[in-house]
């Protein structure tokens, strides 16, 4: 049985709970929220213990992982200390908001030989898995064009508004589009050149990047990952992949099993939902697949490098947004 | 209405078959002649059409015209245009408007000169679902525009489209323009730099047909352009134009060819959509008649074809040096 703590309860750690509940050789023995009220409410879930601070839980509880859920600033400093006192570290991307801090992260966890995963989760979502099977499989021939999107508007509700402050969260670049970008070089290859453009503070609450990505394949890719679109709208990711063979398409708008839209004279609101079984559920799924590697002391499905990579190419995207030039890798 | 009188250079691009038909929808419209190289063709279409087939273009430029339709190939545009433009004639050249700066410069110093129109053909400006994108666009609805990422798939074309030396280029060249001239239509601004990945990826047919262009406007709007020959022989339809415009208040997501049907066909072993758009050309066409009737200033003319070009030939120097290129115009 591995014990794991779980620091951040908020969106992502409350994700984090609902999935440790149906895994059966896990058990969260302690939470901890600054909040106590989040804390109060993901013990109850998890019937374990709640604390207010970090230091305090790792004074009184008794743990082998700690997964760490807070927003992205804090990532660096908490999973460091962890590996220091010998835990296996869980951590939600983005791994952190520098190449510096993610080097020193994956320093530390080999000094300290634990076991260390990034929550780069669209690998186990069913819809990309299945993509990436049908392109193994060679059902779209060599890939060529890839476009990626993953739009939403502004997340107001976050703790402290901390998306909004670039420096805590990285901006959409580091914080958004990285899931595509994992998920484009864990699938075909790497980057060799980035060409971006980004939408500045002029517009705090309207964040958007574009990116161009060629591959060392000569395969080439367009990004698209918003915070600009209007209150209100639905979260939604696309992707088309074309290869000398074929064309593979998803947009989750579209290819959706289930849409609820609620009616009042004010205004009219469209959910979109994909409901999955628990055994299918993603975040369930990547949770598990570390705890396997913990287990049997086996290399991460997420690496800490492949974390860097895809952290490496937001970074080259801000820049090249940043000076209007092309950024090579 | 006055009487125009109209000729038709060359049926080399199939877009001619769909002007000509549009040029008989008005009483007003005189079709004098089609001129084709291709005996064959122009014969054929000169019969179909129940008018004169010339084999030269200058022999049917010879003739009393008002206004001219230039559909061949892509290098051929400037000799035709300048030639009609020095017969006093008012031109409609199918786009891109020509293959090189200097030869769009000569056509447009060469309208200038004679004093006529010369309008390049976008028939996307004469979409309806263009048009009603632009009017709320200008309306404020959608707030200050930020940002676009539009998207002009289609299939590989055939023939000389994918022989350089004719065509100018490939999937660039040809698609490039099309959202290059929407985008400059709906922000109303002039594009600054233009930043290209291009390649031969899909088809093996020795040019380019994949691309993704960046471009930064004046006003400082980025948008991309995806001009790639995307789709595959079994793609259920050839032409694709899907353009996101995300402004301070609200977003627009236009698909102009989004009105279609579904049809599973079990003869041909496909998925077909078929189409019941209002075609662009309608507006195109009547626009040009209109033109040769009252030499009017075209709504989309030969200085709009010079942009948008700079912005397929900037693409391809881009594309070259692999660095964003500024653009100076004069």
């Amino acid at each position: 049985m591995i014990r794991i703590a779980l620091v951040g309860c908020g969106t992502m750690g409350e994700t984090h709970a609902h999935a440790y509940t149906s895994l059966e050789d896990a058990k969260v023995v302690a939470v901890c929220d600054i909040r106590s009220h989040h804390a109060e409410a993901l013990a109850s879930l998890l019937g374990c213990e709640a604390f207010t601070s970090y230091e305090e839980m790792k004074k009184k509880a008794d743990y082998d992982v700690l997964d760490i859920c807070l927003p992205t600033y804090l990532h660096s400093r908490y999973a460091i200390d962890a590996m220091k006192s010998g835990k296996h570290v869980f951590c939600e991307k983005p791994i952190a908001l520098t190449l510096e801090d993610a080097n020193r992260m994956v320093e530390t966890a080999e000094e300290n030989k634990v076991t260390f995963s990034v929550g780069h989760v669209l690998r186990f979502f069913p819809q990309y898995q299945t993509a990436a099977d049908q392109i193994k499989a060679g059902r779209i021939g060599t890939p060529a064009l890839l476009r990626t999107t993953r739009n939403q508007a502004f997340p107001g509700w976050s703790w402290e508004n901390w998306y909004q402050d670039l420096e805590k969260s990285g901006g959409p670049e580091v914080d958004l589009a990285i899931h595509d970008y994992d998920w484009l070089l864990c699938n075909f290859g790497p980057v060799t050149r980035v060409y971006a453009k980004n939408l500045g503070p002029k517009h705090p609450e309207q964040m958007h990047t574009l990116a161009i990505l060629r591959f060392a394949s000569g395969a080439m890719a367009h990004v698209e990952a918003s915070w600009a679109l209007p209150k209100g709208i639905e979260f939604r990711t696309t992707f088309e992949l074309v290869g000398t063979d074929g064309q593979l398409c998803y947009d989750s708008t579209r290819d959706c099993p289930l849409k609820t839209q609620l009616g009042s004279d004010e205004e009219v609101s469209l959910f979109y939902d994909n409901p999955l079984s628990e055994e299918m559920n993603p975040y369930r799924a990547e949770l598990a697949a570390f705890l396997h590697a913990v287990e049997h002391k086996t290399e991460p499905v997420v690496t800490a490098a492949e974390a860097i990579a895809a952290l490496h190419i937001a970074l080259a995207a801000k820049e090249s947004a940043r000076s209007g030039k092309v950024v090579r890798l | 209405m006055k009487e125009s009188r109209i000729g038709v250079v060359s049926f080399e691009h199939m877009h001619a078959l769909s002007y000509t038909q549009q040029l008989l929808k008005y009483p007003e419209v005189v079709l004098v002649g089609i001129a084709d190289e291709d005996e064959k063709r122009g014969k054929e279409m000169a019969a179909k059409f129940q008018t004169t087939y010339y084999r030269s273009y200058e022999a049917l430029l010879d003739e009393q015209l008002d206004g001219v339709i230039i559909c061949t190939n892509n290098r051929d545009h400037a000799k035709v245009s300048i030639a009609a433009a020095k017969k006093g004639l008012h031109i409609l050249v199918e786009k891109p408007f020509a293959t090189t700066i200097a030869d769009a410069k000569a056509m447009l110093a060469a309208a200038r000169e004679a004093g006529v129109q010369i309008m390049n053909a976008f028939p996307m400006r004469f979409n309806p679902n263009v048009i009603a994108a632009k009017k709320k666009i200008d309306a404020g609805l959608i707030g200050e525009v930020l940002t676009i990422t539009s998207i002009n798939h289609g299939k590989i074309p055939g023939l000389w489209f994918i022989d350089p030396s004719l065509s100018g280029g490939g999937a660039v060249m040809d698609h490039t323009v099309h959202l290059g001239d929407l985008i400059r239509w709906f922000t109303g601004s002039e594009i600054k730099s233009v930043f290209c990945e291009s390649g031969e990826l899909l088809h093996h047919k020795g040019i380019d047909d994949t691309g993704l262009v960046m471009i930064e406007l004046d006003n400082g709007v980025f948008a991309t352009i995806d001009c790639s020959w995307a789709h595959h022989t079994n793609y259920p339809i050839w032409a694709q134009v899907d353009m996101q415009i995300i402004g301070t208040k609200g977003v627009i997501e236009l698909k102009a060819f989004a009105q279609v049907l579904h049809l599973d066909d079990q003869t041909n072993q496909c998925f077909e959509d078929i189409s019941w758009n209002e075609e662009g050309d309608e507006g195109l066409i009547k626009e040009f008649v209109q033109v040769c009737a009252t030499g009017k200033t075209p709504l989309v003319t030969g200085l709009d074809g010079l942009r948008a070009l700079e912005i397929a030939l900037a693409s391809y120097e881009s594309s070259r040096t692999n660095e964003a290129v500024s653009l100076t115009q004069d």
